[in-house]
């Protein structure tokens, strides 16, 4: 449950959205207006998950997460401009900023003055972080970095990047990545064009360029050659505020499917009358409420390591669910969820791409199936709590037993072990936030979560190595062939 | 089987997966942190390793190995096995 700080400043920006928020508005300018963005600043929202010390609010990420929630049942644009820059933007400033870059530029960060942006992507470098191209070394006092970024979010008016760069030989290590704090008018920098998207039409997605770009060392943000550790803890604290965004935007969804159903007549009766009708709506609220909770366990963990394999889970599990929950929304319209002035085209429109940035789903489930399988091995065998733990201990067991290391060489069976974890982590968390409510629609949705987390695991412990057949319908001329 | 045809050929694998020569390749370099080399690659250059020296290790077995000298050891001590 939110704070009372927590909950009065959500109930500010719902009162905010409702009035000055017009998503159809910002998805046909393909701008959030200036004076949307003031305003969002004026409440605060800009430095919720700053330090105190320079003008933030000092929130914590669970916390966040019930703002941007909010923001997003009324518009994804917005919410992913003020989301990204609570945490991709902002995050290694805050955690690995040294003194000096705090007092610089946190208290314009805090008041929403100067907006962040965060850039990994490349155009050749999608979600594999270890072959970024964009290189820095070292000339004199400074640091000359070349190279181009793609897809950055708050591009066209971010005041400060972060940004991931290669530097060979920096802080020792021979191919490490670090971080660097880019500022718009530092020389050799341009922020490309706009591009123009399927969804998130109000958010602005530049490209960035750097032809030479001279920065002083100042500018390195934590230690040389350890991005990739300090990536994987910004990336964390933004998959979460993401699968955050996903959760209002399932919420609105899930709202006008139900103000339909129980005012569209069909058959003499309203549709919410219909069998059929009232399943889906229940297994709408059902999916939202895990995605909420497991966005909740995972913001709690936000000073745990564990916090790097949750947010895997919540980002997969929260996009998919908020893409899944549109489509049943649309569907449930019928013809009217077809046009735009429902809202939920956009919705369609605008959740599509969270399943693709941030880490591309396919990848993420690669990893958490890895992280699954080399957890258990550390771990050694634990005895499970209840039937689907049970499932899931069973299947990451056939895996290794019958595998052993060769599963490591094959991403679709750690795929396949990544979704069952997803379930299995979601149904947890909606199980325990249900027994802390004691609520009895709560425990009935736990059920309903858990019940279809049994199906997922059955179907992906189902999953065999032999991909002959796939070969076979690509014209391969033998299993196993690449080209 | 000499002790430098091993490590040779263990640096030889990991060659493969990070685009760093093999001369430039040392024992006392971290997987991840050094070589640039994610949960999944260091896995499957485990699982590479085992398949090359034909060994019969488990997923249990490489939990603690983060080193390009860890991984030497583990190639050689399951060798030993092997050979026993």
């Amino acid at each position: 449950m939110p704070s009372d700080v927590v909950a009065a400043l959500t109930e500010q920006t719902r009162r905010y959205c409702a009035k000055e928020v017009n998503a159809q508005a910002i998805d046909a300018a393909a701008k959030i207006p200036k004076q949307v963005l003031d305003g969002l600043a004026e409440l605060g929202l800009f430095g919720i998950t700053l330090p105190e010390a320079h003008g933030g609010a000092g929130l914590s990420l669970a916390d966040a997460c019930h703002v941007v929630d909010e923001v997003a049942r009324f518009d994804r644009s917005v919410a992913v401009s003020v989301g990204l820059h609570l945490g991709l933007g902002t995050r290694g400033l805050v955690r690995y900023g040294s003194a000096g870059q705090h007092a610089q530029w946190l208290p314009a960060l805090a008041t929403g003055q100067t907006i962040a942006a965060f850039s990994t992507t490349e155009p050749g470098a999608g979600s594999d972080l270890s072959s970024l191209r964009t290189v820095a070394t070292e000339k004199g006092e400074h640091l000359s970095v070349t190279g181009e970024k793609s897809y950055v979010t708050n591009g066209a008016f971010a005041g400060l990047f972060t940004v991931a760069v290669s530097t060979p030989g920096l802080g020792g290590a021979q191919r490490g990545q670090s971080l660097v704090l880019v500022e718009p008018k530092d020389r050799g920098f341009t922020v490309q064009r706009e591009e123009h998207k399927l969804g998130l039409k109000g958010s602005s997605t530049t490209g960035l360029l750097f032809e030479d770009a001279l920065l002083p060392r100042e500018r390195l943000l934590g230690e040389p050659g350890q991005g990739a550790r300090m990536l994987q803890h910004i990336l964390s604290w933004g998959r979460t505020l993401m699968s955050a965004g996903c959760c209002g935007a399932a919420a609105f969804a899930i709202d006008k499917a139900t103000e339909h159903t129980t005012q569209r007549t069909q058959f003499g009766r309203p549709l919410f009358a219909l069998d059929v009708v009232k399943e889906r709506l229940a297994r709408l609220r059902a999916r939202h409420f895990a995605m909420e909770a497991l966005v909740q366990a995972t913001a709690r963990k936000e000073q745990d390591e564990a916090l790097a394999v949750s947010s895997l889970a919540a980002k997969v599990f929260c996009s998919e669910g908020a893409g899944w929950v549109a489509d049943e929304a649309v569907q449930l319209h019928g013809a009217l969820g077809f046009i735009e002035d429902t809202g939920l085209a956009l919705v369609l429109r605008d959740v599509r791409v969270t399943r693709i940035f941030e880490g591309a789903n396919d990848v993420l489930l690669t990893h958490l199936g890895t992280s699954e399988l080399a957890r258990r091995a550390q771990e050694g065998p634990k005895h499970s709590i209840n039937e689907l733990e049970s499932a899931l201990a069973d299947f990451a067991q056939s895996l290794s037993s019958k595998y052993k290391l060769r599963v490591f060489r094959t991403p679709r069976l750690l795929h396949a072990l990544g979704i069952a974890t997803e379930w299995v982590m979601a149904s947890r968390a909606a199980t325990e936030r249900a027994h802390e409510s004691q609520s009895a629609s709560h425990l009935a949705m736990a059920r309903l979560i858990e019940q279809e987390a049994r199906v997922v695991v059955a179907q992906a412990a189902a999953v065999s190595a032999d991909d002959s057949l796939f070969h076979q319908v690509l014209g391969l001329e033998r299993p196993g062939a690449t080209s | 089987m000499t002790q430098p045809t091993i490590e040779t050929r263990v640096i030889h694998l990991i060659s493969q997966l990070v685009p760093v020569k093999s001369q430039d390749i040392k024992p006392e370099q971290r997987l991840r942190d050094d070589l640039g080399m994610d949960s999944v690659s260091s896995m499957e250059l485990l699982s590479m390793l085992a398949e090359d020296f034909e060994l019969d290790v488990g997923v249990e077995d490489v939990a603690d190995v983060h080193t390009v000298a860890q991984t030497i050891e583990l190639v050689k001590v399951f060798l030993a096995k092997k050979a026993a």
